[in-house]
């Protein structure tokens, strides 16, 4: 299988954080779940993948090229969506599409009006108007529409209710099907036992491990879940005060 | 770019900032610190800024395919295209207060500035001030407004200070006058023309090197 996005040694310094050495790849068709506590990193890792924040060392290779070098041929292959960046929320949402479509040379109107039906999507109201699961919803549609080959997504399933969930799992499996790379961070772990093909964990900026899922698994014999994955690896006794 | 303008006119821009091109006319108001209207037009192209800032419009437009760099330049080019249709509404009711209202009473008393090519000189000093601290100062972080809006307010109140002062020491009467020393005011004018274009590109130059080093 051909790698799709490759991250190689990424490092980012704050005062109090740091992403060290992360890498992974994700490979065509392929879901990959990348999963850590909150503060590890995951969107950290995300937003120098787009060059949002700029990475102290490493690389970003999608499709082969690095963002810097083809940004806009890249960036037109590649959706993104987030639960927390939420754009021009008193525009209505047909407002934003007829100015986002603009932008993206594959946009496919009918796949766009495919997504807003099966997600209820109503185009007149206001994006402050939607539940927090619906903006998600929309976020998804936005990228979605335009026929990208990878999807970034993070935590798309945060604020969705379990039928949603379910409904956007069939989805990224769909896509999967089809060709499509995705990555995406959450930490409802469950949604990832449901169709992941990787996971990569990251623990306090640095990844411990990223493989296939079933191999992942292997390595926690013990464990019955990711969830139980995830609290055997991260969960410290809790300290109280005694009188 | 020319996605990008559109979406800087049609889908970012508050109408306010449009109205406030309108304060142009304040060119005709006899009595009056007449360049304090540039003044208000960069005020309204400050809310536009600010309406953007909230609507989170830079990370809209950089997660989209274009460059860091075309945003910024867009957002100059709508700037600059604001400043020019108050500067030619500025020029159109200057060539009328120097033709049509020489003779009139209001203006032959009027004791500051005069709508002249030194007055358009200067409406485009304001607007040099305004892309050098405000604009450039503001892609320095892609967030923080406030601060370089005062220091730019400062700056062009102490602009307009000097302006309103420089015409009435002895030998500089000439700048506030619409008959007598039309070349020295021409000459004023391309100055203000030439350093304004300059400063524009420097200013756009600056700003694309700043976004590419901050984290959005």
């Amino acid at each position: 299988m051909t790698a799709i996005l490759e991250v190689r040694n990424l490092c980012k310094k704050y005062p109090s954080f740091q992403l060290n050495h992360v890498s992974f790849s994700v490979e065509q068709g392929s879901i990959m779940g990348l999963i850590g506590r909150n503060g590890a990193g995951k969107t950290t890792t995300m937003k120098s993948m787009l060059d949002l924040v700029h990475p102290d060392e490493g690389d970003v290779l999608f499709f082969g090229e690095s963002m810097k070098e083809k940004d806009n041929s890249v960036r037109q292959k590649i959706g993104y969506a987030s639960g927390a960046n939420q754009f021009y929320l008193r525009k209505k949402i047909r407002e934003i599409t007829n100015m986002t479509k603009t932008f993206y040379d594959n946009w496919d109107d009918a796949e766009y009006q495919k997504y807003i039906k099966m997600f209820g999507l109503n185009e007149n109201k206001k994006l402050m108007e939607l539940s927090e699961g619906m903006k998600v919803k929309f976020s998804l549609t936005t990228a979605l529409s335009h026929h990208a080959q990878l999807l970034i997504l993070d935590e798309p399933t945060s604020g969705l209710d379990p039928v949603s969930r379910e409904e956007l799992l069939e989805i990224f499996q769909y896509l999967a099907k089809q060709g499509t790379a995705i990555l995406f961070s959450t930490h409802i772990t469950s949604d990832l036992e449901k169709c992941a093909d990787a996971i990569t964990y990251i623990q306090n900026g640095t990844v411990i491990s990223s493989k296939p899922y079933t191999e992942f698994l292997k390595d926690y014999p013990e464990q019955n879940s990711l969830e139980d994955i995830m609290v055997h690896l991260e969960r410290k006794p809790m300290q109280f005060d005694q009188e | 770019m020319k996605k990008l303008l559109r979406k800087e006119f049609f889908f970012t821009a508050l109408p306010l900032t449009y109205c406030f091109i309108l304060f142009a006319f304040m060119t005709m108001i006899p009595r009056y610190p007449i360049l304090v209207g540039a003044f208000f037009v960069c005020m309204g192209i400050f809310q536009t800024f600010l309406s953007a800032r909230e609507q989170n419009d830079i990370l809209y437009t950089v997660l989209m395919p274009v460059s860091k760099a075309d945003a910024v330049k867009a957002r100059y080019l709508f700037v600059n295209c604001i400043q020019m249709m108050f500067f030619v509404i500025c020029v159109i009711l200057t060539m009328i207060r120097m033709t049509l209202f020489t003779q009139s009473q209001v203006y032959l008393s009027n004791p500051l500035m005069n709508a002249n090519p030194v007055y358009l000189g200067y409406v485009l000093l304001v607007f040099v001030l305004f892309n050098w601290i405000f604009v450039n100062g503001f892609w320095k972080t892609a967030y923080n407004a406030g601060r370089p809006f005062v220091l730019f307010s400062i700056a062009t109140f102490v602009l307009i200070g000097i302006a309103e002062t420089l015409h009435h020491i002895p030998g500089l009467e000439w700048m506030n006058t619409w008959n007598q020393c039309l070349s020295f005011q021409y000459l004023f004018l391309a100055g203000a023309i030439v350093i304004y274009i300059l400063a524009d590109y420097l200013c756009i130059r600056r700003s694309c090197s700043s976004i590419e080093k901050i984290d959005l």
